[in-house]
């Protein structure tokens, strides 16, 4: 079982042998993966990962994947980190850093725990895999499954943006189109998924799906010299990448590689559907469920986060906050975030830079922190909600009197 | 005949038994009543809280609509509903 110690509830503290459990048989609640961390200490050293290739598999003491040729060899991971010196001059701010997830192999950060979970599916020779997706799960899930020859059953909003429907369709897959928002589509999946014994990554499989999102994390850590910044700024969707990010942040801890730092867990939504803002902003810190969301930022569009809660305690705990920019902030901070640093992020991305610029504003992040954004998606898949904040173009006549004529008295160098 | 659905991480309420047909119209609460006539106190425990609520972590579903969004325990359930019982997992 490699370094795997248990399967252990985050809400009872219940252990079970890592198996297919997909909830605590005593609770229900979520459970996560434990590991032996002291053998994980003698192994997981700054020596043994530099030396590593470069793909997520650099971490895999703290990977719950025990059978090497179960591994999909997609090299998700190992993306830039960006020193965003334009934009924090833009904003104000002393050290900014981006985590380009924009560039995996299927344009956004889901190939990092669906890498996870397939190997998982492998491993347990099961017979198909799938997911429910708001667009870029359906993708990365639909790749990796295509490389390791298995079929693929996407469920999604027929809503969605044509390129997220398109893409999982291109890799093989086939996509169940639900007339309904993506909890439905959810809810649906996992009756499917129930019924055939099929590995969906993010349902049955989450315990072990959510382990690959701690790569961001442990590869920000490395790249920023073996050093934790003072916030991260994530994207909420169902506040699994937050959790996980925590989780990494602690697992580091637990074998000394961190000691004494202590980084602000900074969670974002659009306005359209904030079910884990508001419920960060509440009394009793329970997600506030949206049975319709309404927002540009579609990858977001989860209305009943089911890691919610986790992720509101964990803001809480690090002394973090939330906020849901409004959809004309989220587009704004797109094209800002693309001018100022070549990078093209979907709304989602959007979203922490939109973030950021509040918090700057009215102080919930000071500007000597250290700060790194997450940008977990590319923007080529979402182009339609930029297109319109733009004036179409007139075509130019192919002569140089017409091109001196439109270009009118702009002059560089 | 309401038909109860039980995703098999909840099934361990209702002794491994994932689609139940039971002669009932009501509420739901008083459906869950019923089912737990039938599976003893074991069912009850597993999915209410200590305050008389849903446990948290359990969605429960007539005809497809979330029962939150609708009337919680005293929510409609006709005699030939759909009640699915499921984790609440959702989103990656």
């Amino acid at each position: 079982m490699g370094y795997v110690r248990s399967l252990r509830c985050r809400e009872c503290g219940a252990e079970y042998p890592p198996t297919r459990l997909v909830v605590c048989e005593a609770c229900f609640g979520p459970l996560e993966v434990a590991y032996e961390f002291d053998a994980v200490r003698e192994a997981f050293t700054r020596d043994s990962i530099a030396r590593r290739p470069g793909d997520l598999w650099r971490y895999r003491e703290l990977l719950p994947v025990f059978d090497e040729g179960a591994k999909v060899d997609l090299q998700p991971g190992y993306t830039p980190l960006r020193r965003a010196d334009n934009l924090a001059s833009e904003l104000g701010l002393r050290e900014l850093w981006v985590k380009d997830d924009t560039v995996n192999p299927t344009s956004s950060f889901k190939d990092r725990p669906v890498a996870v979970a397939i190997a998982k599916a492998r491993e347990w020779g099961l017979e198909a895999v799938g997911c429910a997706s708001t667009g870029n799960l359906a993708a990365a899930t639909a790749a990796a499954a295509a490389k390791a020859r298995l079929p693929c059953y996407v469920f999604t909003p027929a809503s969605l943006e044509e390129t997220k429907l398109l893409l999982p369709r291109i890799y093989g897959a086939t996509v169940v189109p639900v007339d309904g928002t993506y909890d439905d589509a959810n809810r649906v999946a996992i009756l499917a998924a129930d019924r055939r014994g099929w590995g969906f990554v993010n349902i049955n499989l989450r315990p072990y799906y959510a382990e690959g999102s701690k790569t961001l994390l442990f590869e920000t850590w490395e790249q920023l010299g073996f050093e934790l910044p003072d916030v991260v700024v994530t994207p909420l969707g169902s506040g699994l990448l937050l959790t996980s990010v925590d989780k990494a942040i602690r697992e580091l801890k637990a074998i000394g590689q961190v000691n004494g730092v202590s980084t602000r867990l900074v969670g974002t939504q659009a306005a359209g559907c904030a079910p884990i803002v508001r419920g960060f902003e509440s009394a009793d810190g329970r997600p506030r469920p949206v049975k319709r969301p309404d927002t540009i930022a579609e990858s977001l569009a989860i209305g009943d986060p089911a890691s919610g809660h986790e992720a509101i305690q964990i803001m809480r705990r690090t002394r973090g906050f939330a906020d849901a920019p409004s959809d004309p902030e989220i587009i704004e901070a797109q094209r800002l975030l693309a001018r100022t640093e070549g990078v093209f992020a979907e709304p989602a991305g959007g979203t922490t830079v939109a973030t950021l610029k509040r918090a700057l504003e009215d102080g919930r992040i000071d500007r000597d922190e250290r700060v790194v954004l997450l940008v977990t998606g590319n923007g080529l898949k979402a182009p339609s909600v930029l297109s319109a904040s733009f004036p179409p173009l007139t075509p130019v006549a192919p002569n140089a009197a017409a091109v001196d004529a439109f270009l009118g008295g702009i002059h560089h160098g | 005949m309401v038909r109860l659905v039980v995703a098999s991480p909840i099934a361990v309420a209702t002794r491994g038994e994932r689609e139940i047909d039971i002669e009932y119209e009501g509420t739901l609460g008083g459906l869950f009543d019923a089912v737990a006539e039938r599976y003893g106190k074991e069912f009850r425990q597993r999915i209410f809280d200590g305050e008389g609520g849903l446990k948290r972590f359990v969605n429960v579903y007539v005809d497809g609509e979330d029962a939150r969004y609708l009337k919680g325990l005293e929510t409609p359930v006709t005699r030939d509903a759909t009640v699915d019982l499921l984790p609440a997992i959702a989103g990656g």
